[in-house]
């Protein structure tokens, strides 16, 4: 009994003991550091070639790397490596002249070499957010100023190419033949505002250092985390973060605990893929039909309520600087929807439209779509399944896994399907790539693949190559026009993404226009981090109170051993006692 | 006895390669195009030569018997698969995750373990009483709630409400302490996660070694114990509990499978970054090879210790010794 005993006051020992180990360690401040919540952590090393190709992916990078011109709030492009810039259309060539000032991480210069050997680079090894297809060569004039050739005119370069495509420092790069194995030695290596301190795969962690030579002023905090977290707005109100997504259910409980939530703009929509190889999908006014029958604003009330708005037809977000201002428009109208399918020849039976003795009926494909392939129960499905029924078309809702709805999709085998993507406020040329199939590539499962109409092709054919910016406008608009009218894919609704930040951290966060490079909707822009998107009450401002130092990430062998070695101890008392003989 | 060894061995071979064989095969059932599921949410242009390169590089051209071959030679070479979605062998991945998942299961399976069966002796000793009664209540409560309930329950109130512990992780990532700070740091995390998976598996411990007492308790020889004036918690744990026990240890080799992937949602709630998180990440990004290398390494580990608890058993019941 005694041992019992012993072993029972170890064990509430020990556990005394951890229990007054458990408060928390940390110190007062000595430097300022921004700490942003994450709920997926790992998004790749931070390198162009490995991070993941997805919008976090490619903003965990951009901190390190800089490209040639950027965004801010309301403008681009504007400069970052590129002091200033001309296009010459006779001899189909960009002029860029480099900062004189910028340096890489180590202290070498960045010069015009570097540009066109990045160039050269990614022609070699494509890199899968810009396509230099339409680039010829690079051409270096003096050490700060290069010529870009161009094989045809592409009117996106600027937001596609200029602003998207990290320059490599040369004198690393050079040697290395794999890309995507490259971690070694100066791998991590930019321009950028911030230097790669760490990155940890297992806990979702990267680790930023300000880099003080940075050509446009040294960043106003000194370093930059990135945590992993199950709940972000738990974290933010926990004060383990200073800047986190929240639920829109969330934002005004936000609000009133004093963070600053900023609202996103709506450059992602909820859209209805259309088979056009099917009846009765295949006909324009069976398509125009389904608008009238569609009611967007029931989606915005029930599926989110309230925190979004409809959208517009023409694929385009209506907050985009390229949206149309005349895209043709259907309003809610069950009885002209049911006008317009009843002159294809269908009549209508029980409430239900047939023809030829079959009823007309249409299967929908949902899944858990979200906003960045985010999971997301779906509640369109069965607001679509009311609306139309309503009209007379009976509907078998189908629920799949998303990337089997994906699939179905590339491959054809489906009437409809509810399905979303974003980068519709950057640059129009989504519209193209949405709605085309382009030739040699693989069918994308948001892509409409609507090639048939001549009219829309001459109008993309302007708005990929038309470099006079005034005709490429027109051009845009009437893309637009002529999609909504055509119909190659119903665009339902733009859902509302908020962020939310500590005010005391220092730093205003701002969504990007058109979104950050090609039309990520992350509020996470560099900019926010060096001098002018800066606050103004910088000195006043406290940071989450960490020591200064680094700390090598171990493995919990330790504490682990310590607490197993504790229970083993009782377990073998326990043991020995029952061996003994009564 | 050596046919016997024989048999046994040759029963654990089987199953092992029937079971790779399903480990195999079952991700391959997964409906819709692999590659399309693996790359669809990227920003790359795919191109059918792309596509063509990586089915070839998934090794997805070759027939399925073939595909398996190379499956198992890769295997036998005891490499697991490289993760094209997280650009790491699959081997370091799992071996990164393994010891927190080590360190929350494996703590909290101990602590359940305890306070199980020291629970359900008690309680069973004074069946029908307050006690007893109380006792089987609460846990038939804590039972039906799902650990993923209790663990936000955990969140809500200590982190959100009072604050007192951090909402994710295992560690406060790139704090400067370390030793003795570290260390605190690291419990200082665990503590929720723990108590939730914990919480959550008594109540199955507790009813199993209260019912199996049960039965033992009526036995002549516990009587007898009586009878001769030993002491009662001697009789309650070293006379009835000892017999009580071995349904407790069929258990336990069940449940250490748990130890790959049972605390999938509450890692996946407290983003504590165990192998239940890693095998939640991989099945999203429908990552194959990811998925297949945690698959396999689970099956190992089970029937592991499915033979170390079946050795165990002669230890625990010299009784069986004789079943065979």
């Amino acid at each position: 009994m005694k041992r019992i005993l012993i072993a029972s006051v170890i064990l509430i020992a020990s556990v005394i003991m951890c229990l007054c180990l458990l408060t928390p360690a940390i110190s007062a401040a000595a430097e300022r550091e921004v700490r942003i919540a994450d709920k997926t952590g790992d998004w790749g090393n931070p390198s162009p070639y490995l991070s993941y190709a997805r919008g976090p992916g490619y903003v965990r990078m951009h901190f390190i790397f800089d490209t040639l011109v950027w965004k801010n709030e309301t403008a681009g492009p504007i400069p970052l490596l590129a002091e200033d810039w001309e296009y010459s259309p006779e001899e189909d060539v960009y002029v860029f002249n480099l900062a004189e000032n910028a340096k890489w991480h180590d202290g070498e210069p960045v010069t015009a070499d570097d540009v066109a050997f990045t160039i050269a680079y990614m022609k070699e090894h494509p890199y899968g957010w810009v396509v230099l297809d339409s680039v010829d060569r690079a051409e270096v004039i003096d050490p700060h100023t290069v010529k870009i050739y161009m094989s045809s005119p592409y009117a996106p370069f600027m937001e596609d190419i200029g602003g998207t495509m990290p320059i490599l420092p040369e004198h690393i790069w050079k040697n290395v033949a794999n890309p995507m194995d490259f971690v070694g030695d100066g791998a991590f290596m930019g321009c950028g505002p911030f230097k790669y301190a760490d990155f940890n795969k297992e806990h979702g962690t990267y680790r930023y250092e300000a880099f003080d030579e940075y050509h446009l002023g040294r960043p106003i905090i000194d370093r930059l985390i990135y945590v992993k977290t199950g709940d972000p707005q738990m974290a933010l109100q926990n004060g383990e973060v200073d800047f986190a997504d929240v639920k829109p259910d969330m934002v005004d409980t936000m609000r009133a605990r004093g963070f600053v939530v900023i609202e996103g703009p709506h450059y992602w929509n909820k859209k209805l893929m259309i088979n056009h190889n099917r009846e009765p999908l295949d006909n324009i006014v069976f398509r125009q039909a389904l608008c009238y029958a569609i009611n967007q604003d029931e989606f915005v009330d029930k599926s989110l309520r309230g925190h979004g708005k409809p959208a517009s037809y023409g694929l385009i977000s209506s907050e985009s600087v390229w949206a149309s201002p005349n895209v043709p428009n259907y309003p809610y109208n069950p009885d002209k929807a049911k006008e317009m399918i009843s002159t294809l020849g269908y009549v209508m039976e029980d409430g239900v439209f047939t023809k030829d003795g079959k009823p007309l009926e249409l299967q929908v494909l949902i899944s858990m779509i979200g906003v960045g392939g985010q999971p997301t129960p779906d509640r369109d499905g069965e607001i679509l399944k009311n609306q139309l029924e309503k009209v007379g078309i009976r509907i078998d809702l189908t629920s799949l896994d998303t990337k089997v709805v994906d699939t179905k999709v590339v491959n054809q085998d489906f009437d409809l399907a509810i399905s979303g993507h974003g980068a519709i406020g950057g640059d129009p040329k989504i519209l193209y790539e949405m709605t085309i199939q382009v030739p040699g590539s693989k069918p994308s499962p948001n892509t409409a693949r609507y090639n048939e109409s001549e009219e829309l092709n001459n109008l993309f054919d302007d708005l990929m190559h038309e470099m006079d910016p005034a005709k490429r406008r027109a051009a845009v608009y009437e893309a637009q026009n002529v999609y909504a009218r055509e119909l190659p894919a119903i665009s339902l609704y733009y859902p509302t993404s908020y962020y939310a930040y500590d005010p005391d951290a220092g730093v205003e966060w701002f969504y990007t226009i058109g979104g950050i490079a090609k039309g990520i909707p992350i509020p996470q822009n560099k900019f926010a981090l060096i001098g002018d998107g800066a606050s103004t009450g910088v000195e006043t401002a406290e940071t989450t109170a960490i020591e200064t130092g680094t700390a090598a990430q171990s493995t919990p062998i330790a504490p682990g051993l310590a607490m197993i070695a504790i229970l083993m101890a009782f377990v073998t008392l326990q043991i020995k006692l029952s061996k003994r003989k009564p | 006895m050596r046919k016997r060894a024989v048999k046994m061995v040759a029963a654990y071979l089987l199953t092992i390669l029937f079971l790779l064989f399903l480990n195999f095969l079952l991700p391959r059932l997964l409906p819709g195009d692999a590659i399309i599921a693996m790359y669809s949410g990227h920003e790359i242009a795919m191109t059918e030569e792309m596509y063509a390169e990586l089915v070839r590089m998934h090794g997805l051209d070759l027939p399925l018997h073939e595909q398996f071959l190379a499956y198992i030679t890769q295997l036998a070479h005891g490499d697991l698969g490289y993760s094209y979605i997280c650009h790491a062998s699959t081997a370091d991945l799992i071996m990164g995750a393994l010891p927190w998942t080590l360190l929350l299961v494996g703590t909290s399976f101990i602590l359940s373990a305890v306070a199980g069966i020291v629970l359900g002796v008690e309680s069973s000793w004074r069946r029908g009483g307050r006690f007893d009664e109380a006792l089987l209540t609460f846990m038939l409560l804590l039972d039906g709630i799902p650990s993923i309930a209790l663990g936000i329950i955990a969140l809500t109130v200590f982190c959100l409400y009072f604050g007192w512990f951090p909402s994710a992780g295992a560690m406060t990532p790139y704090s400067s302490v370390e030793g003795i700070g570290h260390i605190k740091d690291v419990l200082w995390h665990l503590v929720l996660p723990l108590a939730t998976l914990t919480l959550s598996m008594i109540p199955g411990d507790y009813l199993l070694i209260r019912n199996s007492m049960m039965l033992t308790i009526r036995e002549p020889y516990v009587l007898t114990a009586r009878a001769k004036g030993i002491k009662k918690r001697r009789i309650k744990y070293l006379h009835a509990a000892r017999n009580a026990i071995l349904p407790f240890a069929t258990r336990i080799g069940i449940r250490l499978a748990y130890l790959i992937t049972g605390a999938l949602f509450i890692e996946t709630i407290f983003a504590y970054p165990g192998l239940g998180l890693l095998t939640y990440s991989a099945i999203s990004n429908r990552d194959l090879p990811l998925m297949q290398g945690i698959l396999t390494v689970s099956v190992l580990m089970v029937l592991l210790i499915n033979i170390v608890v079946d050795l165990m058993y002669k230890k625990i019941d010299p009784r069986v010794e004789n079943a065979y």
